[in-house]
């Protein structure tokens, strides 16, 4: 063998220990943020800044980063911000990508649906809820009203109906994606808004027990009238309220 | 060469149209709100203020604040806020320019600080006092001509107070379920057992019950044990329970489950407190051991759950009817001819 071969030979075996080296012990370390399967925490441990605030009636102190999070204690009172759990700064967030849904000039027999995503984070809530209730049903200036849908068979604020026929006539909403009410079996299943009108409660429509960022869930409202209905531009408000868990 | 310096300019002039113009005209509602949740022991007569951060990512528009009541809705952490105000806690804004009730601009990509006042009243009855403080835009202009729902968006953040005079908090709670959510369950002479196919995701509920005046927080495990000696325990997460009011807790770590793919509809029609998954084979003991804080009392609950092939058996026991019938029948065509 040549002295040429023999340090070929040997340069390759050093490469091949020092590779085994390397798949042998693979645990590379990350500055990264600390998860589990059910919890994230963002940003481990940051601490940004900090002030005092003093007057006669209270004493507090207000950081930015994670001691932000911890207890403030005076006398008179304790203050916890925050959930205690999670020690995250990431801010609770709620978005409507649209909120003026147009369902056009609505012609009879023929439904006409539009739609808007809802979307939350809340990496720094343990876990959150979205109502929605209607105004009023779908009215005009001088109170012509479409009313709440009964889908095909039956479906009220609660409960999902099928509704597909032509024939079946009302206004109301499907959802689809993430952390949607579980009796929205699939795309072609409605039910109807609470009426603040008729003294209803709002519905949940979005709701998760676990921390997450970027729950997004797609609402179709759906409107169908019959050749009866009065003619008009037809208005109504929804109410969209997304809240923290406690 | 005219033509190209035209093109050029048009494209550079595009550019910059599309780089100052806002990309869609669609009504975008996006807010934030920090903190999520403020928690407070106070004694009567104090006042206390807190920061709150509002952030407007969407379109610009015209915000209201206000402060309303809350009840716990179920025992997942849900709430229903109440549509009037009550209570004896008095609520105010500390900014110069702005007013709880009195609506107020916020452009886009700005936040703005909300200086929230709490004042408890001297002689305010000792209890628990729930508020969500609210951001709320208000609704576009309707769409002349056109049926059209409009959203009005808001955005809570929920404020949890004890007033107490001597700082004394009422600790009372108690464990209301303890179970797992069955797949099978034999009949009562087998003592209700529960039991699951192997692979199956295990579902297990803790339900807590608070019958004090003031809010709680469970601290504690469930520990499973098998009867092969393995042994896992699951932190509970010390969320609050509020008075007179239930709430699954969670534990972690917990498997998730995807509530997308129907054949976990099961699951996700209820809360869980856990979800076991992996391989489980036997039967297995899971007890919990919980407090409420120091120097509270010790609340302890367990429960069981087999776990066998139940789909194998089944499956091994057809082959073997249908191999025995295929048996029986062989031999009577032999016997006959």
């Amino acid at each position: 063998m040549s002295h040429v071969s023999c340090c070929i030979y040997r340069s390759t075996f050093a490469l091949i220990i020092f590779a085994l080296l390397i798949w042998v012990n693979p645990h590379i370390a990350h500055a990264d943020n600390l998860e589990s399967t059910q919890y994230r925490i963002e940003f481990g441990n940051v601490n940004l800044g900090a002030k005092s605030q003093t007057s006669t009636s209270y004493n507090l102190d207000t950081t930015i980063g994670q001691t932000a999070f911890g207890q403030f204690d005076s006398t008179g009172y304790i203050i916890k911000a925050g959930f205690q759990y999670i020690h995250s700064i990431i801010p609770f967030r709620f978005s409507l990508s649209s909120t003026n849904i147009n369902l056009g000039a609505l012609s009879p027999n023929s439904p006409s649906t539009a739609t808007t995503n809802l979307t939350v984070t809340f990496g720094g809530a343990g876990a959150y809820q979205v109502t929605g209730i209607e105004e009023t049903p779908l009215q005009t200036q001088t109170g012509s009203q479409i009313p709440d849908t009964s889908c095909d068979t039956s479906c009220d604020e609660t409960t999902a109906g099928q509704w597909i026929s032509n024939s079946a006539y009302g206004f109301g909403y499907n959802m689809y994606g993430l952390d949607i009410p579980a009796t929205f079996s699939s795309t072609d299943y409605y039910r109807r808004f609470p009426d603040r009108s008729a003294a209803e409660s709002p519905a949940l429509i979005m709701s998760n027990s676990n921390v997450g960022t970027g729950r997004t869930a797609t609402m179709t409202f759906k409107a169908n009238i019959s050749s009866v209905q009065p003619g008009g531009s037809y208005q109504t408000i929804i109410n969209f309220v997304a809240t923290p868990s406690y | 060469m005219n033509k190209s310096k035209i093109i050029i300019s048009l494209l550079l002039l595009l550019v910059f149209i599309g780089r100052f113009i806002p990309s869609s005209f669609a009504q975008l509602a996006d807010l934030s709100i920090s903190p999520p949740l403020i928690e407070m022991a106070i004694k009567p007569g104090k006042v206390v203020l807190i920061a709150y951060t509002l952030h407007n990512f969407g379109d610009p528009t015209v915000i209201t604040t206000k402060v309303l009541p809350f009840e716990p809705k179920d025992s997942n952490g849900n709430i229903k806020i109440k549509e009037e105000f009550e209570g004896p806690i008095r609520f105010s804004l500390d900014n110069n320019d702005i007013q709880l009730d009195k609506p107020f601009f916020l452009r886009t990509k700005t936040s703005q600080q909300l200086l929230l006042r709490m004042r408890v009243p001297e002689g305010a009855p000792a209890g628990d006092y729930y508020y969500t403080f609210i951001s709320e835009t208000q609704a576009p202009p309707s769409l002349d001509g056109n049926t059209s729902p409009r959203s009005k968006v808001a955005i809570g953040s929920n404020i949890l107070i004890t007033v107490t005079s001597d700082g004394n908090i009422e600790v009372k709670g108690r464990i209301s379920k303890f179970n797992v959510i069955p797949h099978f369950t034999l009949p009562k002479i087998f003592n209700n057992l529960t039991i699951f196919d192997v692979g199956d995701k295990i579902p297990i509920i803790l339900t807590l019950e608070n019958t004090g005046n003031n809010l709680i927080k469970p601290y504690g495990n469930i520990i499973m044990k098998g009867s092969f000696g393995e042994i896992a325990t699951y932190d509970l997460i010390p969320q609050n329970i509020l008075a007179h009011s239930q709430r699954t807790i969670l534990a972690t770590p917990s498997a998730m489950i995807d509530c997308q793919d129907d054949k976990n509809m099961r699951l996700c029609k209820a809360s869980n407190t856990l979800t076991l998954a992996g391989f489980f084979l036997g039967n297995y003991k899971l007890s919990t051991t919980i407090n409420f804080g120091e120097n509270t009392g010790i609340l302890n609950a367990s429960t069981s759950f087999l776990v066998f092939p139940v789909k194998l058996t089944i499956g091994l026991a057809i082959m073997f009817l249908i191999l025995y019938l295929i048996f029986r029948k062989v031999r009577s065509t032999e016997s006959e001819t």
